[in-house]
């Protein structure tokens, strides 16, 4: 590629990770639509493939295996669930199990019993559905950092966003306050068990971390954090008033989807206004916040094309399932085996773009070389706005 | 004078000596509580309120879209609640008692039901009040997800969930000694086996599937339903939940006087209630 190119498609940008969790989202909508084995396989797959690609080297990143691990415990769940309690589907009888009967309230419930090919088909296919889900799911995690994402959170939301940050760089620091709290009490001989290990430890963590908070509490104030910003009274009337409306119009909408009754003439607009006058009452509550943000996360268009390709996925897959139900689901009685075709293998292909197309990973720089802080900056370990006020809170004292 | 500032704070009614109120609720956020609280009820609740016909009943899609409808709705309150007043000192002591449950949270992982973050959430929002045990039931299960990567679709109803019991600890009646105590434990107990029951409820159809003898049946007799839903708790998550709320308990009796003194006292040092406002010179 040009160098024109390059710089015209951010080559030096990191991908955004708004952009990231849309394509997650994509891909994750893609795998709600079918439950053909194959192509939830190759959902995965693609997913796989661009994480192991992209991923970034924190030790934050190497989740994703849990997820895989996890995708494939929801499967052996549903089978042996399917297995003991399945409910008579199919006639292709493999195993009859030994059958337990149940008195009649028991509302149908089978313990035991013939299990059938068919049954065990549509357990599995059901099964990987959900695991492919959970799988993009955590693609999206291992990509973006979700820490990072609360930077981009609107103003509205900074305080809730500010309590996780802090919550999330101070646990680790309370973990390494009970180990001090228990050498001391080694030290001094003390060795109580129970209840009383409980007073003589827990109760010094969690005063100390009280008044950590009141610290810091000092620290973020004498710096101007939660300082409110010049909203007049009629734009914090607005939003406040545009929230409310998003509110109801989220709840009649969801009552709508419950109930067939309710006309779609009823569900949809009340969705749209909900979902609209809550992100509009958001933005201008935003305008309250007065800040000024470092390093902030840019989409540019390498960042739009990851977000592309997830949507585009998705769409393929709604039009798979729309033209042919036979490739999205295959049958499971009679028992099929399930095809392949070419448009939701397009989709396949896109969803995997990401692994080759965006920017790819910097290593970090060596820590040995240069001045530490630039450094540290340059790994994004000070990189918290609140990680560098508590550091500066712990040598305040509020008397 | 530039910095003249008059900023309108519901002065609530009056409170009990000693009980610090962080986040304050004004009609407004009620308003919004009452909102999402009937939200919450049918997105937790919607295997038993379905109609067969609907195009949700089927498939994966309920939880996924009451999921994203729910992250939204909590944004919505979060943001009302924090416009009702929310200081540097309430953002610090919500991020350290967050950030005391995403710790304590690893810890009952792997044992069954050992999930000790409830107790610091019911302490929490008892000593600060239910704003302040809303906000913090959704912070720490936010945050708790982010350092243990328990991101997921359930992470959502996680929040509401969480943050109804810090607030329902804020609404509890206000009694002193003895009786306060032996009020928190009969709440965690009933508190944490709700939790676990909604939970369990609107999963159910999503991580069971269907074609087994306890799925869900969309459309079928609320009873019929409802015995099946037991069944399959029974076989999945009873003892889970039980642990769950045994533990708590038992934490709550053994630490709600120490803690919530504790507590306490940090609010009387934060000193929330004052409020400073600039008045313009003439």
């Amino acid at each position: 590629m040009s160098s024109t190119g390059a710089r015209l498609l951010g080559a030096r940008l990191p991908t955004h990770p708004m952009a990231w969790w849309i394509w997650a989202l994509g891909l994750a909508a893609a795998a709600s639509r079918t439950t053909n084995p194959f192509l939830l396989l190759l959902i995965v797959a693609a997913a796989a493939f661009v994480v192991v690609a992209r991923r970034p080297l924190t030790t934050w990143a190497r989740g994703f295996r849990a997820y895989l691990i996890f995708g494939l415990v929801v499967v052996a769940i549903r089978t042996v669930f399917h297995i003991v309690l399945g409910g008579g589907y199919g006639e292709t009888v493999l195993v009859w199990l030994p059958e337990i009967m149940l008195p009649e309230w028991s509302a149908g419930i089978r313990i035991g019993g013939a299990v059938t090919a068919e049954g065990l088909a549509s357990a599995v296919y059901d099964g990987m559905r959900l695991a492919t889900l959970l799988v993009c799911v955590g693609a999206a995690v291992t990509l973006a950092d979700p820490r990072r994402l609360l930077k981009s959170l609107p103003g509205a939301l900074y305080e809730a966003g500010l309590v996780v940050v802090v919550a999330v760089s101070m646990a680790p620091a309370l973990i390494e306050s009970a180990v001090h709290v228990r050498r001391a009490r080694q030290l001094r001989g003390t060795s109580a068990r129970g209840s009383r290990a409980f007073r003589s430890i827990a109760m010094p963590v969690l005063d100390q971390a009280l008044g950590r908070a009141v610290a810091l509490a000092a620290a973020m104030d004498a710096r101007g954090y939660g300082r409110v910003g010049s909203l007049t009274v009629g734009a914090r009337r607005t939003s406040a008033a545009l929230l409310l409306a998003g509110l109801l119009g989220l709840c009649l909408a969801g009552y709508g989807l419950l109930d067939a009754a309710t006309p779609g003439s009823v569900t949809v607009p009340a969705l749209v206004v909900g979902v609209a006058a809550s992100v509009i009452g958001l933005v201008i509550g935003s305008r309250r916040m007065v800040r000024s943000r470092y390093r902030p996360d840019r989409f540019d268009l390498r960042s739009a094309l990851v977000a592309l390709c997830g949507l585009a996925v998705a769409a393929l897959f709604f039009l798979t399932e729309l033209s042919g139900l036979a490739i999205s689901h295959p049958s499971t009685f009679p028992l099929d085996w399930p095809q392949l075709a070419l448009i939701p293998l397009i989709g396949i292909a896109i969803a995997a773009l990401p692994g080759v197309a965006s920017t790819p990973i910097e290593p970090p720089p060596e820590l040995t070389q240069g001045p530490l802080v630039p450094n540290l900056l340059a790994q994004g370990v000070l990189e918290s706005e609140v990680g560098v006020g508590h550091r500066v809170a712990d040598r305040v004292r509020v008397r | 004078m530039s910095i003249a500032r008059t900023r309108p704070v519901s002065a609530g009614p009056p409170l009990a000596a000693g009980d610090a109120r962080p986040v304050r609720i004004g009609a407004r956020s009620a308003s919004a509580l009452v909102i999402a609280t009937v939200f919450g009820i049918g997105a937790f609740g919607w295997p038993l309120l379905v109609s067969p016909d609907s195009g949700i009943a089927h498939g994966l899609d309920a939880p996924l879209i009451f999921g994203a409808m729910l992250l939204l709705v909590v944004a919505v309150v979060l943001a009302l609640l924090a416009d009702g007043g929310m200081d540097a000192k309430a953002v610090a002591m919500l991020g350290v008692l967050a950030a005391i449950g995403a710790a304590l949270r690893p810890l009952g992982a792997g044992t069954a039901g050992v999930e000790p973050l409830f107790f610091i959430l019911i302490l929490g929002g008892r000593a600060f009040g239910p704003g302040f045990g809303f906000v913090q039931g959704a912070t720490t299960l936010f945050a708790s997800a982010l350092l243990t990567g328990g991101v997921g679709p359930w992470l959502p109803f996680q929040m509401l969930g969480a943050a109804w019991i810090g607030l329902g600890a804020g609404l509890l009646p206000a009694v002193r000694g003895r009786r306060e105590v032996a009020l928190l434990c009969a709440y965690a107990a009933v508190a944490c086996l709700l939790y676990g029951f909604v939970m369990n409820l609107s999963f159910w159809p999503f991580g069971l599937g269907p074609n087994t003898s306890v799925s869900f049946v969309p459309g079928d007799a609320v009873l019929d339903n409802l015995t099946r839903f037991a069944a399959f708790s029974l076989t999945t998550s009873l003892g889970w939940d039980l642990g769950r709320a045994i533990t708590v308990t038992i934490l709550v009796a053994l630490t709600a006087a120490p803690v919530l003194r504790a507590l306490r006292r940090a609010g009387r040092k934060a000193a929330f209630d004052p409020v400073v406002t600039f008045v313009p010179q003439r």
